[in-house]
């Protein structure tokens, strides 16, 4: 009986770091998610995000800040997330102003293992080349140091 | 007059058997003169007592019609209209009717307001109309120069016509330019668009472009940071000569951005090339779970558009 205990709980442990180990935030085109009004609120996304390896999807959770330096003034903005109709995946709302340099840093929790990206925005939308993926949630002196990168070091 | 002496004959009178007497001059003098008025009268008072009654039904008629046209013009319901301001330069009016053309020189700049949906911005030497602006239906005709849109409406409310396709708007912010002939380019800042044109149809996403031309319609769209060779070998392919060659320098300059443009080609391209486009994805982007490679090759529209969501993941 010892040993059946023992084993259920090695399994429950390994399936549960499989999905922590992997769970982790996808960045695409707005184009990519179709939103419950149709496609009408595309045009204020700035990019969509989606949580990969969640085994319950629809209880993921994301959130989003956009973080910005605009005439030298270091700035804040709580973005809003529209939920896409696939779960898991959302529309970030483009609710920072357009001057200034301006990053996203994404966070995403499914049970009890989290994930986050930082991405960086030009005047053509979102740099994926210059994101940054982390299996955890992203430091305070991470998202500075893409944020110092974006705005040319004049922080 | 002198009477004859004998007595009348009794019975019936038979033809000939009365005499006959002339009557005096002045009796036919008098009838003459009778019929010669009555003559005056049917000549002068019967026609202009027809004639009055005809002018009065013309006159009645032609006050009932202008009262009924008046009536009309005063609660008549306005051609739908949009609010037009100036940007720079001199703009003329103040707002655009359905039907109406608004044209800018080469220093003026204007903005129409469509509706409660959102702008268009038209840039100099432009030429364009408002065809439509109903409920259902917000749409222009570009004949030529440069409009930049923005527009908050569920998606094919805003439309814009050009000479070689037309503009639906999904829910977007775009530019598109052409000249007189259809030649031109759409680039889309926010959201994406559906540039259409007889069957064709190339769907745009934000910060990408796409060409059209006079007789094909839209080409391939791309992205703004595609290689200059695969944005030159996309335009030979779509409206060149460029066939086997170009698709080659496509193919091999592709990156996993550009599948926006292969995805295009899956159906564009002769079917012997087909599998060579898929393959190439492929080598990209993992095909997704869902997507038959035999069904995509078979261009089947469900395969192709679920393709197109995963791969937009990438875009």
């Amino acid at each position: 009986m010892e040993m059946v205990k023992i084993t259920l709980f090695a399994l429950a442990v390994a399936a549960a770091s499989a999905y922590g180990k992997d769970f982790s935030l996808t960045i695409g085109n707005p184009v990519a998610v179709a939103l419950p009004d149709g496609v009408v609120k595309k045009k204020d996304a700035g990019m969509a995000v989606r949580v990969e390896n969640c085994a319950d999807v629809a209880k993921a959770q994301v959130t989003a800040t956009a973080e910005g330096i605009v005439n030298g003034a270091r700035r804040s903005v709580s973005v809003r997330l529209v939920a896409a109709t696939t779960p898991g995946a959302f529309a970030v709302s483009h609710d920072w102003p357009w001057e200034g340099a301006w990053l996203v840093h994404l966070t995403g929790h499914c049970g009890a293992s989290t994930a986050s990206a930082v991405v960086p925005f030009g005047p053509n939308g979102f740099l994926r080349e210059s994101s940054k993926f982390f299996p955890r949630a992203a430091t305070a002196a991470e998202v500075e140091a893409v944020l110092k990168t974006l705005s040319g070091g004049a922080q | 007059m002198k009477m004859p002496d004998e007595k009348p004959p009794l019975g019936p009178i038979e033809p000939g058997q009365l005499p006959l007497e002339k009557a005096p001059d002045a009796i036919w003098r008098s009838i003459e003169a009778a019929l010669d008025a009555r003559d005056v009268r049917d000549t002068r008072v019967l026609p202009r007592r027809t004639s009055l009654f005809a002018a009065w039904q013309w006159a009645a008629a032609s006050v009932l019609t202008i009262g009924a046209v008046g009536a009309w013009y005063a609660t008549r319901p306005e051609l739908p209209s949009w609010q037009v301001s100036r940007l720079e330069g001199s703009a003329a009016v103040d707002k655009i009717k359905v039907g109406d053309w608004l044209q800018t020189d080469g220093n003026s700049r204007a903005r129409i307001t469509v509706g409660d949906i959102g702008v268009v911005d038209v840039e100099p030497n432009t030429r364009i109309r408002l065809v439509a602006a109903s409920p259902t239906e917000h749409r222009l005709t570009l004949a030529r120069g440069e409009i930049s849109a923005t527009v908050s409406a569920p998606p094919r409310l805003f439309l814009v016509d050009t000479p070689a396709s037309t503009a639906v708007d999904l829910g977007c912010a775009y530019k598109i330019k052409t000249d007189e002939s259809g030649d031109g380019v759409l680039r889309v800042t926010s959201g994406w668009v559906s540039l259409e044109w007889k069957g064709r149809e190339s769907l745009v996403p934000a910060g990408a472009n796409c060409r059209t031309r006079s007789g094909t319609g839209p080409g391939t769209p791309y992205f703004d940071d595609a290689s200059e060779s695969l944005q030159q070998a996309l335009a030979a392919f779509d409206f060149g000569k460029g066939g086997e060659e170009s698709l080659g320098t496509i193919l091999l300059q592709a990156r996993v951005r550009d599948t926006l443009s292969l995805w295009h080609l899956l159906s564009r391209v002769e079917p012997r090339d087909r599998v060579r486009v898929v393959d190439r994805m492929v080598d990209l982007v993992p095909l997704p779970t869902g997507v038959a490679r035999e069904r995509a090759l078979q261009l089947d529209p469900a395969t192709l558009k679920s393709w197109r969501e995963e791969l937009a993941w990438k875009w």
